[in-house]
């Protein structure tokens, strides 16, 4: 139940979507597919005298494919994703991830990626991965467009780095090489938030050994940690990588973040467990791939 | 002639498809016109001083028709009446308000409540209404409770303890000399909740002219509820009306107690309208439970048989309250010793009050507490002897040629097999391949743990003193249509006893179930009642609606003899919708056609008898023992329904996390009357075991604030985390009730939590660690085994 009456608004495009945010950002709530606004507002967690739903802006859920890359929507639904053909490319990782998301389908077709990403919770699935993808963001706000590092865009655990007044309108991905890719989440059981996720990517070189691997943590710290294991590169034999990734990770994780579910210690000593099962399942889904087995 | 057709028969749910395809009216379906809404406004401190109280914005937002707070309602109601009051048994008297009145003891608390137009107007204004707190010291646990120099929860009382007792005595000390081994050991038990699908609503319409309150809710026990509400409001009780529509579960969180209750009532009173509340999904999981702590003892030999047990129970019960959810630590003090025959017991409970959100009724009601204690003692028997954990089992049952057996604390155990239902569970979980398999598993590093427990679920209570009645009774008529209705003291929480009830009367009155309708709930149409609690509902409202339906049987069979020119009612048979000569079945005469000459030729055809086409009976198990033995001690319930289960978990030693592979249940209620309803029970009553063991607690801050407020963070099992659940029973009639009914409900629980604990640290066992608290979360594994590490490493 919310609380009092809401200036509903349903804008056409993301023009329209910006002037009406314009008029009071502060008292304005933006609504991806509304899955954290709703409850927020029946809790009062949050307040808000108006609220711009974009689901009835065409161009913010859309996917295309661009000179380098692919755009995404900041209202692709996690069944969009699922549903859609992602079966090569940087929507292969999203799609890996958007499957293991709860709720049922109805959180699926009805939460956003961008909504996801805005919210910033560390527990979330879309920031880890979409940062793992070495995505930007594109914003647009009153003064015209910006784009930035995704990574950029979490200032800390809830808490985006969005102006009041700013519209994230989507993700550009870099083109990248068929690898292998990996997502894996600790959770307490299937209603649980996960404590820790790790997502990565891997490309391996003709005789086997890492060409190049992004690996990112998320959970362990307020937002998601890209973990440098730049030291694993050219290696070849899989224990050593592994080993290496658990150490890296353990080194990175420094100021662990803790909610209900879960304290801080625990988080820190499970976050190399978790990224070195995502590195593991990334190396045998490219060598799957090297050896043309379907995926 | 009787016949039980349809005993036994798994017939479906009535209405069932009502329910299924959201066509089921619950409370919150409800529409009354002029209807408004109430929203509560609590407390954001654990412990404080009102200062005061600005209602003065909230009451000038659109909508807001009135508004009340605790001041202004203790000239409207009277202090709510206790369920359960611990004084009656030598505990301290709390008043208890349906608002706060100069302090609050809990974040949470009611403080002031708002009337609107619509509820999303009432809850705008109930955020509106700011109240000024002074802090007081807080006391947020049973330990910091019962400090020397605790702040006092209530300023009447010496302590911070509401009740303590005992309700065993052994000779401990002597028995642990005798003994060739004595553990002791902590355990505790987290607090939990109820959650329900459907959380509380309630809608009370005050009808000015009349002079009559009529009350629509989420409540177990009508009857009662309708006293609490006269008591509160100074009314008669002819002069409320109270009906308990369907319900989306209960689990005891919905037995009378709680302040809304009569909040809606004296604000519809005070407004002239109708009002309605709702309960929110963070309000709901306010309601707690089962918080203890258990220091225990136990003396054993060699060969495993245990000798005694000392068990020192300390409940976490947070703020008083008028529900009766501190009976579960009596509960579970008297249930200590659950099927086994130790003798030599000592037991003591002790009741503590603390600043955070009381206890209310929970499913298990502490027998589950008692089960998960003895079966820990039993698997550390097991390993301190190094025998197997079953064969410590088996030497330490009640053996099936010792009942009635009366336990340490006073329970006469009815009926039962233990050892044979352990049998059928070890055979069906192929227990010793199981722990082949189990070594080989081991070697190769995995954490595989099987876990075993015995369950016994004491059900069907009556409480001295308080509107908790262990007896029940039913009205069954039969219309001139030949329609008949069963008209019960007993309610259905969702659990479908409604259908079961109507099957044992229609099976004694050869009646079709579709002529037959069962009314629950309504406190002017049903005769007095205690509703539903304690699994109580067929041994109550299917043993009286048995005798209503015999008696009732007796007349149709007197007349339809006597039209049927047969010798007298034993000549005829009430079978398929005829009565039936049985020396020659060739003639009979419907049923129906029966009901209506008896209406009609009452002068001709029901002389000699009473001609009333209706019977009202009452059924009280003849083995709820009040009176007290030599040793004081009572044994308060009907039934004792026992379990046994096998859980087979395993653990990722690197996170810590326990995955449930396998779960056996053998259950055991005596005679089934359907066995889908009782399949059910226990199917979701194991799986409430499991969220107990792994997942759910509810957690605070620093400051006491509830912080698991949702299903994202109060863990529910899902479909996903549970195996098959596979099901197996043994039927041990009890020799005491109406067709060897035992209680089927409760138990499943705390069976299942024990098992499944059992398992887990059979999980860790050979690395040399073990948990002793609940739930078995992730970290709390993870820290037991990295502390064992340590521990052989240092
Ligand atoms: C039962 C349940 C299960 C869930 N399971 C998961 C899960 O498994 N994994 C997971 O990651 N999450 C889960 N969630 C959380 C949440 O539903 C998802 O993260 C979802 O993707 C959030 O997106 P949304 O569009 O609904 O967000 P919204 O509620 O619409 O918005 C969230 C925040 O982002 C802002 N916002 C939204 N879109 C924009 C935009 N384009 N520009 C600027 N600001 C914007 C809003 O103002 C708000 O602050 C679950 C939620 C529920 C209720």
């Amino acid at each position: 139940m919310i609380a009092g009456a809401l200036d509903y608004r349903l804008p056409e495009t993301v023009r329209e979507a910006t002037e009406q945010l314009a008029v009071e950002p502060r008292d304005t709530c933006v609504i991806g597919g509304g899955t954290w606004v709703v409850p927020w507002l029946a809790s009062g967690e949050r307040t808000a005298g108006r609220v711009v739903d974009l689901r009835r802006v065409a161009e913010l859920r859309a996917i295309r494919a661009t000179d380098d890359g692919v755009l995404f929507g900041a209202t692709v639904t996690y069944s969009d994703l699922v549903r859609g053909d992602t079966s090569a490319g940087p929507l292969r990782l999203l799609a890996l991830m958007a499957r293991g998301v709860t709720g049922g389908v109805q959180i699926r077709n009805q939460g956003t990626l961008g909504g996801s990403f805005v919210a910033a919770r560390p527990s979330s699935d879309a920031p880890t991965a979409l940062v793992a993808l070495d995505a930007r963001a594109v914003v647009r706000g009153p003064g015209g467009e910006r784009r930035l590092a995704a990574v950029e865009l979490l200032a800390g655990a809830m808490r985006s780095a969005l102006a009041p007044a700013e519209l994230l309108t989507g993700f550009e991905l870099p083109l990248q090489q068929d690898g292998g890719i990996g997502y894996v989440k600790l959770k307490r059981g299937a209603s649980s938030w996960p404590l820790v996720t790790a997502a990565t990517r891997l490309e391996l070189d003709s005789s086997g050994r890492l060409e190049a691997v992004r690996l990112v943590v998320g959970g362990a710290t307020a937002t998601p940690l890209v973990i440098d294991v730049s030291t694993v590169l050219g290696s070849q034999g899989d224990v050593a990588v592994l080993a290496e990734v658990e150490r890296r990770t353990s080194a990175a994780v420094v100021e662990p973040y803790a909610d209900v579910l879960a304290d801080g210690s625990y988080r820190a000593a499970v976050a190399p467990v978790v990224a070195r099962r995502a590195v593991a399942m990334a190396l045998a889904d490219a060598r799957r791939d090297r050896s043309g087995e379907r995926r | 002639m009787v016949s039980d057709g349809l005993l036994g028969a798994a017939v479906r749910k009535q209405n069932g498809d009502r329910f299924l395809t959201g066509r089921i009216e619950y409370t919150g379906d409800l529409r009354m016109a002029g209807m408004a809404h109430m929203a509560v406004v609590r407390s954001t401190h654990a412990h404080a001083r009102i200062v005061a109280i600005d209602t003065e914005r909230a009451r000038a937002l659109p909508g807001v028709i009135a508004l009340l707070t605790g001041e202004e309602a203790l000239g409207l109601a009277e202090p709510i009446p206790h369920n359960l009051d611990p004084a009656g048994l030598g505990g301290q008297h709390a008043e208890i308000r349906c608002l706060a009145v100069d302090r609050v003891v809990y974040a949470g608390e009611p403080v002031a409540a708002v009337v609107a137009e619509t509820a999303g107007e009432a809850l705008a204004a109930a955020r509106a209404v700011t109240v000024a707190y002074e802090p007081l010291p807080a006391v947020l646990n049973a330990q910091d409770a019962l400090a020397p120099d605790a702040a006092l929860l209530y300023p009447g009382w010496a302590t911070n303890e509401m009740i303590a007792g005992e309700t065993a005595d052994g000779d401990f000390e002597q028995a642990a000399l005798d003994a060739d081994h004595v553990i002791d050991g902590e355990l505790r038990i987290q607090r939990t909740s109820a959650a329900p699908m459907e959380p509380r609503t309630y809608l009370a319409a005050w009808d000015e002219r009349a002079q009559r309150l009529s009350w629509f809710g989420t409540t177990q026990n009508p009857h009662p509820m309708r006293w609490v509400l006269a008591v509160a409001l100074r009314l008669s009780e002819s002069q409320v009306h109270v009906v308990a529509p369907p319900l989306g579960g209960a689990f005891g969180l919905k037995m009378h107690g709680h302040p809304e209750e009569l909040l809606v009532a004296i604000l519809s009173r005070m407004t002239g309208r109708p009002v309605r509340w709702a309960e929110s999904r963070a309000e709901c999981l306010l309601a707690a439970g089962r918080e203890q702590r258990h220091r225990y003892r136990a003396a054993f030999d060699a060969d495993g048989r245990i000798r005694g047990i000392e068990d020192e129970l300390v409940a976490d019960h947070g703020a008083a309250a008028a529900g009766p959810g501190w009976g579960m630590a009596f509960v579970a003090s008297l249930a200590v010793g659950t099927g086994y025959d130790v003798q030599c017991c000592r037991v003591t409970y002790r009741v503590v009050v603390t600043n955070r959100a009381p206890w209310s009724g929970v499913r298990g009601f502490g027998k589950e507490s008692a089960n998960l204690l003895m079966e820990t003692i039993v698997e550390r028997v097991a390993e301190t002897t190094g025998l197997d954990p079953v064969e410590v089992r088996r030497r330490n049952l009640v053996t099936a040629d010792r009942f009635p057996y009366r336990t340490a604390t006073g329970l006469d155990l009815d009926s039962g097999d233990y050892h044979s239902l352990l049998d059928k569970v070890l055979s069906k979980v192929g227990y010793t391949d199981a722990r082949e398999r189990q070594a080989v598993q081991r070697a190769a590093g995995r954490h595989v743990g099987i876990g075993i427990a015995f369950e016994l679920t004491p059900e069907g209570a009556d409480i001295p003193g308080a509107l908790v009645g262990g007896y029940d009774t039913t009205t069954v008529k039969i219309a001139p249509t030949g329609h008949v209705t069963v008209l019960t003291g007993v309610t259905s929480p969702g659990n479908g006893n409604e259908t079961a009830i109507a099957q044992l009367v229609a099976g004694r009155l050869g009646v079709p179930l579709e002529l037959l309708d069962v009314v629950q709930g309504d406190s002017s149409l049903c005769p007095y009642g205690y509703g539903n609690l304690s699994s109580r509902s067929m041994i109550t409202g299917g043993g009286s609606a048995l005798l209503a339906a015999d008696e009732l049987g007796q007349k149709l069979r007197t007349v339809a003899a006597r039209m049927l020119e047969a010798t007298g009612p034993d000549a005829v048979v009430l079978r398929d919708g005829f009565a039936i000569l049985v020396a020659d079945e060739g003639h009979a005469i419907p049923i129906g056609a029966v009901a209506h000459a008896a209406h009609t030729l009452a002068f001709i055809l029901a002389l000699g008898i009473d001609p009333a086409m209706e019977a009202t009976c009452t059924y009280r198990p003849p083995n709820i023992r009040h009176l007290p033995d030599e040793h004081g001690r009572i044994s308060p319930f009907a039934s004792f329904s026992n379990a046994v289960h096998a859980a087979i978990v395993e653990v990722d030693p690197e996170t810590g996390v326990t995955v449930l592979r396998r779960h056996v249940v053998g259950h055991d209620c005596g005679t089934v009357v359907n066995p889908a309803f009782v399949d059910g029970q226990v199917y979701g009553s194991v799986c409430a075991g499991i969220g107990l063991a792994l997942t759910e607690e509810l957690l605070h801050d620093a400051d006491g604030v509830l912080r698991t407020d949702g299903f994202k963070s109060y863990l529910l099992p899902r479909a996903t985390d549970l195996p098959q659940i596979e099901l197996l029973h043994q039927c041990t009639p009890s020799p005491f009730t109406a067709l060897g009914m035992k209680g089927a409900g409760e138990s499943g629980l705390g069976g299942a939590q024990a098992a499944i604990f059992n398992a887990i640290n059979d999980a860790l066992r050979h690395r040399g660690a073990r948990i002793d608290a609940l739930p078995a979360s992730p970290a709390r594994v993870f820290a037991a085994l990295a502390q064992a590490d340590q521990a052989v490493a240092a």
